[in-house]
Formats: structure tokens, C-alpha cells, sequence
């Protein structure tokens, strides 16, 4: 479903140049939930920010679907991220200026499908469990209702791929648990999950997973390692 | 795009009503902005259209090409005509005949022009009263064939648009009481203020000021106050007056045409300042409107970039910054010509006497034309301010913006 090969993105900064992803590949399958692992500046929301068709790599190629997404037109780009990825942010991301529900009903402004209605909104704000919360404004909500309405945000489109950037990042411990529980139920759905986190306590949540340090992939994991959970935590905390 | 689908639950229009209601205070700037913009513009082509409309109304009640005035009462005339201003002059209506003989002239009409007294117990008020001779007279000979039902006998008198009294009251003037038998349309020209009489009326009346009234009138026999002049077609007005004050030395004329150009002198200085004031505050509005805008870019570049990672295209982002822009425009523009008029409707008499200037409401095409062509100004400018800002925000790679913007 999404296979990078030798992917590169290189910033200039005055007359050096800094590697933020280096020559890295990567192979994502139809309903894997991928978690890739690194700390801050390793690269990993800057590979994030380039499967999401967000970012042009600097070489390289990434195939999403098939399609080389780096030759792709900005429009034929913006394209492809309202019918076939939904994004979380590590943020909110929610816009400050309309509801909660008119929030998760943006996308579909966007969309050739055309808008859905307010009970479909609804019912997705339902199945993330802020139904009750759809008409009130970001700035009423807390941090955990804004997460769960951008995840219904995201979902709106019916996208086949979620790229979620460190979705969990500014949340408390219980609500980091219902929101990857949440995860998890829409990965058991179908629904291709790659998931950038600094955090190891994730790890137990994915099918596969990656480790990245200094812009390159150091580690591709076992899956059945996701099942030794903690030990694995604990073992990445010291990780570079 | 679902923008035009008609039964989509939230739409393009909505989303740029949403971000317009939420943001009242940042937006009462660019409003207010537009609104001095048409506002000032709408002012100033409704004060010249006023005036144009009610000179040609004037002119046209009149029927006339060309008055024939003695030269030293020529401005008394031109304010007689423009504004009704009461005045009595004369001269000898020898060059009546000679006017009327010279080739190019169709008609002519003598008239006298009295001024009645003011504050008086013998006068009704101070109007200006017009004597014609019926035998001559096209302006209310026209507007009696108009009006069949209408005849103009003995003391009966036609009175201008804005004189008080019901068609059957009477009027005194110099004593004389004089019995209103119909009444001339609005012109919003001096006309309006006119009473039209007949001249032996008019002698009859001085003839009996001198016992009935609390000061004599005198209108000296073989002279006239003007000459009203109707030419063949296809003649010259310019010409002909030419002709004319040749053959009659002292006296001077007042066409249309100058009649227009000195409604425009009068009007010059406050259209000036008001077409002055309209472009100042464009010149400045554009970089104060763009620099407004950029700072609203800058704060929502980060929602404009959330925007384009949920798939909003470049284009898009652009039709939603003009439609807010051009949305604040039409606000600001109506809010501006809608008290514009307000503020013109409810002192228009004191502006038209202010200015000397003859006045009437322009009529609805002139006003949608004024109206749409203040909106249109503020429109392109809306558009004009919010380019560069849109410029900015499609240069900016948006997951960039995302990530700077993280908190």
C-alpha cells in the first residue's frame, strides 16, 4: 500500500545542508498499524509529513497505492490526501472558527465525493464519543474531546490510510489509553494506520515497528516483539 | 467542489460566514475602511447626479434654449434659475424684437421677474413670480396642453413644485390675492419656487401695491426682466447667443450648457474634496487593507495549513480568502452608501441650499449605477488587498507552517 524507497529530504540552512530523512525505505501493507519510534528531531514527522503528500522528498520515490506521490501536482496532491489519507495532528488541528461537528464536516468540502450530511458527522463524532460535544467550539473543549473530534475529522472521508503525528503527545495517561484504544478499533476496521510517537509505551498498540535516529531507519522490528509490551518499553526508553 | 452542492449541511459560504462571524473585532477595520471608500464615492456621484437631474428637469419644464438677461443681473438670473432666489430686474424689451427676427429663432418669450416682500402681511411668501405673456409663452403653455383641464385666466396662477398651497387656495402678492389653478411637478431647480402669472396680472398687482401693500412695486411699461428663447433645430445655442448679444448690447445669455457648467463650478470644491477624500482613503486602504490581511494570513497560516493537509487546494484557499475579502467589501461598501444616503436624503434641502446648487433625488437607474459602482470600487479593492496575503500563504510549504506552529 505505501512502499518508499531510498527517500531523502534535505533542508538548507545557510551554506550547510541537514538530512532530516536519510535514504530511508519503508513497506506498509493494507491494514498494518505501523508505529514508527524516534526521538524529537530524528526525522520521523519529517517521513510523516512526506507520506501525507505534505512534504516533497528531495530523492527518492514514495508509492501510495501504486502512485509516485512525488511526481504528483499539488492539486492531484491535495487530492489524494482528501479521498485516501486521514491525518491526525499532534495538536489539535481543529479550526478555531466553526463547531466541533462543522469541524469533522470540513474534508468534505474538499472531497469529489461532495459533502456528507450532519447525521453521517454525527455519527462518526458517535463512534469517537463526543456526539454529545458537536455543536460547541475547540476553545470548549478538552484536550482529550479535541483529539477524539480530529480523529472523527480525519475518518470523514472514508480514507484507506491514517497517518497520526504523535497523536497522544499532549494527553494525560487515561485518555492516551481511549484514544489508542480507538486506534486499534479502527485498524481491526481496515484501516492502514502509520503512527510517528517518541513514545515507547505505544509500542504494544502496533503491528509493526520502526525505530529512527539521526534521519535514518535503525530498526525494523518483529511484530511479536509488540507483545512483549513492556519489556520492549523499557528497553527503547534508553534508546538513542 | 460540494461548495455548490445545494444539499451539502456545511458548505464553502459557510465556512467563510463562519470565519467572518468569529472574528468580529479583526474585521471591523477593513469594514469600516470600505465603507469611508464608497461611502465618500457614492456622495459625491449622488450629489453631481442630484443636480444634473434637477437641472435637466428644470430645463426641460422651461422648454427654452437660451435666456436673454441684462448683463449686470446675469448671476441674479443664473441663482433665479438655479435655486429660486427672488429677484426683480429690468430691461427694454426693444431687444425683444430684434431677438425675435434673427434667423435660428424659433420662438421667444418675454418674461418679468418680481420678488414678492418677505415677512409681509400683504405677500404670502417670498417667492419669485414669473410673468408671462400667454400669447408667447411655451414653458406653461406646455404644461397646459399637458393638462387640458387647465386654463389660465384672470389673477388665476400656476405655482412651482415647492409652494405651499392646494390647487383652488389663494395667494396674496403685494396685496393682490391671486387664486392657484395647478401646480408645476418637482424639478428641484429654482422653478420650483416659482409662481407663474400673466403679465397684465403682474401690472395690475404693482398697479394696487401702492394702497394694499407696505411697499409699492414698480414694473416700468416697454421693459422685460428676460427672454426666453426656443431656436429651430438643428440651430446652435452657442451661436445664436452669440448673435444675440451682438444685435442687443447689455444683455447677456444663459444656455443649458452653462447652466451646467456653473452648477458644476458650484459643486466643483465639495466634489473635490469628496472624490479627494475617495481616493486618499484608497491609496491608503490598499497597503493598509493588504497589511491587515497579511497579519490575518500570518496568524492563520497555521489554519490555512490544516486546511491544505486535509485537502484543500491551493485554489481553494485562495477562493477563500477573496470571498472573505470580497465579503467584508460588500459589508463595508453597503454599511457606506446605505449611510451615505441616509445622511444626503435627510439634509439634502440644507445641502442644496448650502451649495447654491439645484437638487433632486436622482432617479433609481442613477442611484443603482452610483450605488453599484461604489460597491464595485470597494469589491476590487477587497480583491486587491487580499492577493498578496493569499500570494504568502500558497508560497508556504503547510507542513512547515504545521510544525512551527505546534505548541
Amino acid at each position: 500500500m505505501i512502499v518508499v524507497n531510498g527517500v531523502t529530504k534535505a533542508f538548507s540552512t545557510g551554506s550547510s545542508e541537514v538530512r532530516a530523512v536519510d535514504n530511508v525505505d519503508l513497506r506498509v501493507q493494507q491494514g498494518e498499524f505501523v508505529l514508527i519510534l524516534g526521538r524529537s528531531g530524528s526525522g520521523k514527522s519529517t517521513l510523516l509529513g512526506m507520506l501525507a503528500g505534505l512534504l516533497r522528498p528531495t530523492t527518492g520515490t514514495i508509492r501510495i497505492k501504486g502512485r509516485d506521490i512525488s511526481t504528483l501536482s499539488d492539486d492531484k496532491m491535495a487530492e489524494l490526501r482528501s479521498q485516501d489519507i486521514g491525518f491526525v495532528f499532534q495538536f489539535s488541528g481543529l479550526i478555531s472558527t466553526v463547531t466541533a461537528l462543522e469541524n469533522v464536516m470540513i474534508p468534505t468540502l474538499f472531497s469529489a465525493d461532495g459533502a456528507v450530511n450532519r447525521a453521517k458527522a454525527l455519527e462518526l463524532l458517535g463512534q469517537v464519543g463526543v456526539a454529545e460535544r458537536a455543536d460547541a467550539y475547540p476553545q470548549t473543549l478538552s484536550s482529550g474531546e479535541m483529539k477524539r473530534v480530529s480523529i472523527a475529522r480525519a475518518l470523514v472521508n472514508r480514507p484507506s490510510i491514517l497517518i497520526a503525528d504523535e497523536p497522544t503527545g499532549d494527553l494525560d495517561v487515561d485518555t492516551e489509553s481511549e484514544i489508542m484504544a480507538l486506534f486499534r478499533q479502527l485498524n481491526s476496521e481496515g484501516i492502514t494506520i502509520v503512527m510517528v510517537t517518541h513514545n515507547p509505551d505505544l509500542i504494544p498498540c502496533a503491528t509493526k515497528i520502526y525505530r529512527m535516529s539521526h534521519g535514518r531507519m535503525v530498526e525494523n522490528l518483529d511484530s511479536t516483539l509488540c507483545l512483549k509490551g513492556p519489556k520492549i518499553r523499557d528497553e527503547y526508553k534508553d534508546q538513542p | 467542489m460540494s461548495e455548490m452542492n445545494p444539499t451539502a449541511d456545511f458548505s464553502f459560504f459557510r465556512l467563510v460566514a463562519r470565519n467572518l462571524q468569529n472574528r468580529p473585532y479583526r474585521n471591523m477595520a477593513m469594514i469600516l475602511s470600505f465603507a469611508i471608500i464608497a461611502g465618500t464615492l457614492f456622495s459625491a456621484q449622488y450629489l453631481m447626479g442630484g443636480a444634473q437631474q434637477s437641472l435637466e428637469n428644470g430645463l426641460n419644464r422651461m422648454g427654452a434654449d437660451i435666456m436673454v438677461v441684462p448683463s449686470q443681473y446675469a448671476a441674479s438670473s443664473q441663482t433665479v434659475l438655479l435655486t429660486g432666489e427672488p429677484t426683480t430686474f429690468f430691461f427694454s424689451d426693444s431687444g425683444f424684437e430684434q431677438i425675435i427676427r434673427l434667423p435660428g429663432v424659433a420662438k421667444a418669450s418675454p418674461e418679468i421677474f418680481v420678488a414678492t416682500l418677505f415677512g409681509q402681511s400683504c405677500c404670502s411668501a417670498a417667492v419669485q413670480i414669473i410673468a408671462i405673456d400667454p400669447e408667447r409663452d411655451f414653458t406653461i403653455a406646455s404644461w397646459l396642453k399637458e393638462n387640458p383641464g387647465v386654463t389660465m385666466g384672470k389673477d388665476d396662477i400656476i405655482v412651482g413644485g415647492a409652494i405651499e398651497g392646494a390647487i383652488g387656495s389663494d395667494l396674496r402678492f403685494y396685496g393682490h390675492t391671486f387664486h392657484i389653478v395647478g401646480r408645476l411637478a418637482t424639478t428641484g431647480m429654482g422653478i420650483d419656487m416659482a409662481v407663474f402669472t400673466r403679465i397684465e396680472d403682474a401690472y395690475t398687482m404693482a398697479e394696487e401695491s401702492g394702497v394694499k401693500a407696505v411697499q409699492k412695486l414698480t414694473i416700468p411699461q416697454g421693459m422685460v426682466s428676460a427672454v426666453l428663447v426656443r431656436i429651430d433645430p438643428g440651430a446652435s445655442p452657442e451661436v445664436i447667443s452669440d448673435e444675440i448679444k451682438q444685435k442687443v448690447p447689455g444683455t447677456k445669455t444663459l444656455t443649458p450648457n452653462s447652466l451646467v457648467s456653473a452648477v458644476s463650478g458650484q459643486l466643483a470644491a465639495i466634489t473635490w474634496l469628496l472624490y479627494g477624500v475617495t481616493i486618499t482613503v484608497t491609496a491608503v486602504s490598499i497597503p493598509l487593507m493588504a497589511c491587515i490581511a497579511a497579519m490575518v494570513a500570518h496568524e492563520r497560516r497555521k489554519e490555512i495549513a490544516i486546511l491544505q493537509a486535509l485537502g484543500a487546494t491551493k485554489s481553494f484557499i485562495v477562493r477563500l480568502m477573496l470571498a472573505e475579502s470580497f465579503s467584508l467589501a460588500i459589508i463595508g461598501a453597503l454599511a457606506g452608501i446605505i449611510t451615505a444616503a441616509i445622511i444626503l436624503v435627510g439634509f439634502q434641502d440644507f445641502i442644496a441650499l448650502t451649495l447654491k446648487i439645484p437638487f433632486t433625488i436622482p432617479s433609481p437607474l442613477t442611484l443603482v449605477a452610483d450605488g453599484g459602482s461604489a460597491l464595485l470600487l470597494s469589491v476590487v479593492i477587497g480583491g486587491i488587498a487580499s492577493l498578496y496575503p493569499a500570494y504568502l500563504i500558497n508560497r508556504s510549504e503547510p507542513y512547515e507552517t504545521i510544525r512551527k506552529g505546534e505548541p
